[in-house]
């Protein structure tokens, strides 16, 4: 045990040593050799702007992206999750119908590239059935109150369609990957579990309420806390449609001020707020959960996105 | 608590037929029926069919034909029927079974709470009552992988038992314990054959057989192969397949 820590400890210090020395290169790569002007300066403004109206800092495209994206991501994600687990329902329930549906489902989404998802869907979605709640022009006529609470929960009045659409895109899209994992979860529940539920008389909605999804949920919360990750990070595909989160603010800033390299490298660090903490929970979650059920391998690995076959 | 004009005979089984694809006849034109308040002991060797007729007698396992009457209550297809069978009719697992995100009393409390409509009130004090029979009152709040297997398996016994059944399963409840938790277990069936409790019990502890059981049937491949007084059975049993299963095993 203690030989293996040695070696993987001299592995590692070899590594950081290389990854110093590259990192040292690129640094004098750039400034040497680069002919760029930073600009670094201008960036803030973009992220806080100072409304000299009202005389108050008012948050600037960076910064509305971002929240347009913790928007996106939080209501996508449990969209994606009720989607998920009513279709994981399905896919292991006992009517043969809707586990077809289910299975379709889960078939479709997963062999389309999201790129092709989300132009289907949106411009269906935002084509055929949205416009028809005319939600823009009702937020519209709505009170001051209703709109403030609207465009702090949703988005702005006049794109709450776009939004919706986007959102709903997501969560169809993450809701496949979602099902695959909550199945793994129920299926990962002993039978023995349901028959000691069915032998004292519960129905079998009580059984699953009460003694399956529990333990399935608590199995796969770690690999679910991940799939929300990669939501956050695909939500980055909804910029194709003009959604203005993070990405897209990115790039129209990107368009305007030509400050390719620092206004990139605020957007990835702001893409880390978001990720970064979920993943320190991932990791939480993971170790606690190891040491509940003793370190005895359970294989997460096999839960993951994509590895679970049809 | 009994039902009037029920007569004596609280299980009726006859003629069950089980097969599973392989085929596999685990059930063989089997009939056994059991008074109110009987202690029967069924034996046989592995692969007879015992855990399936008793998966039979709650509905867990559906029998291709023959008829199961429960206390006046027929196990049909009716889903209100098997319900209300499940209701009064308890089954302890081999293994144990508790389910791990519930601490021992949510685990006695919970069919009481969704089944029985009690408040939590309620079913908590006949929770503490039912593992203060089994010896496990100051265990309420552990979870079962903090307990041992009698344990758990005790802690199994009251959660079966909370739903004041009529008739309670056995699948060799026993047989996954070291050996020297069996006995806690063993005394605790014991007690509940002294109250009254009419017992189907799947085992291999005979010395358990002997003592508490009225009846001791021996089944393999489905079939009844002998039945009788424990003191009959197992001094002079009356068939050569049945003294050979006995040498086996004793
Ligand atoms: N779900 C099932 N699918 C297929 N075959 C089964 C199933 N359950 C039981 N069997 C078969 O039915 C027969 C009877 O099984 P059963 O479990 O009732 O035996 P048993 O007497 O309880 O044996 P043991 O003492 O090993 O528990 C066996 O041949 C078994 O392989
Ligand atoms: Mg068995």
């Amino acid at each position: 045990m203690i030989r293996t820590r040695r070696t993987s400890l001299s592995l590692d210090l070899a590594l950081l040593a290389l990854l110093a020395c590259l990192v040292g290169f690129i640094a004098y790569r750039i400034t040497v050799h680069l002919d760029y002007a930073w600009h670094w300066g201008e960036i803030p403004q973009y992220i806080l702007r100072h409304d000299d109206r009202t005389g108050r800092w008012v948050p600037n495209y960076l910064l509305r992206g971002l929240f347009t994206t913790l928007r996106l991501s939080l209501w996508g994600g449990l969209l994606a999750l009720a989607l998920g687990l009513a279709m994981a329902l399905a896919r292991t329930g006992r009517s043969l119908y809707w586990r077809l549906i289910a299975r379709t489902y889960v078939l479709l989404l997963r062999n389309l590239p999201p790129l092709v998802i989300i132009f289907l869907f949106y411009f269906f979605l935002a084509d055929q059935l949205i416009p028809h709640l005319a939600l823009d022009v009702r937020a519209r006529k709505a009170g001051p109150g209703v709109r403030w609470l609207l465009s702090l929960l949703v988005a702005e009045p006049g794109s709450i369609s776009a939004f919706l659409s986007a959102v709903c895109t997501l969560a169809l899209f993450e809701g496949a990957y979602i099902t695959e994992i909550l199945r793994a979860g129920i299926e990962s529940v002993e039978r023995g579990q349901w028959e000691a539920a069915h032998a004292l008389g519960l129905r079998r909605h009580q059984v699953l309420r009460h003694v399956v999804l529990p333990q399935a949920f608590r199995q796969v919360l770690p690999t679910l806390a991940g799939q929300f990750i990669s939501l956050v990070k695909d939500s980055s595909i909804v910029s194709v449609i003009s959604i203005q989160e993070l990405t897209y603010q990115g790039s129209q800033l990107m368009a305007s001020t030509y400050l390719t390299i620092e206004v990139w490298v605020t957007v990835a660090l702001m893409y880390m707020l978001l990720t970064f903490p979920c993943s320190l929970l991932v990791a939480r979650l993971e170790a606690r959960l190891a040491r509940r059920h003793g370190g005895d391998g359970h294989d997460w690995g096999c839960l993951c996105r994509g590895e679970e076959v049809l | 608590m009994n039902r009037e004009g029920q007569g004596d005979d609280i299980i009726i089984a006859s003629n069950l037929v089980k097969t599973f694809p392989g085929p596999v006849r685990a059930l063989d034109d089997f009939s056994v029926t059991v008074r109110r308040g009987e202690v029967l002991v069924i034996v046989g060797p592995s692969g007879s069919g015992k855990s399936t007729f008793l998966r039979c007698l709650n509905g867990l396992e559906e029998v291709d034909s023959g008829t199961i009457i429960i206390d006046g209550l027929p196990l049909d297809d009716n889903e209100k029927h098997r319900l209300e069978i499940r209701r009064e009719v308890g089954m302890v697992f081999q293994s144990f079974n508790l389910f791990p995100h519930l601490n021992v009393l949510e685990n006695v409390s919970l069919a009481q709470r969704l089944v029985r409509g009690k408040s939590r009130a309620r079913a908590r004090e006949f929770s503490m009552e039912l593992l203060a029979r089994v010896g496990l009152a100051d265990k309420a709040a552990s979870f079962p992988a903090e307990l041992s297997g009698g344990q758990q398996q005790r802690v199994a016994i009251a959660r079966a038992l909370a739903m004041m059944p009529r008739v309670m399963l056995f699948d060799e409840a026993t047989s996954a314990l070291d050996p020297e938790m069996i006995g806690e277990v063993l005394d605790v069936m014991r007690q509940l054959a002294e109250d009254g409790m009419t017992m189907v019990v799947v085992t291999h502890e005979m010395g358990f057989a002997l003592e508490v059981s009225d009846r001791v049937l021996f089944m393999e491949q489905g079939r009844v192969i002998e039945e009788g007084a424990p003191e009959q059975f197992f001094n002079t049993p009356a068939r050569a397949r049945t003294r050979a299963f006995l040498r086996q095993i004793l």
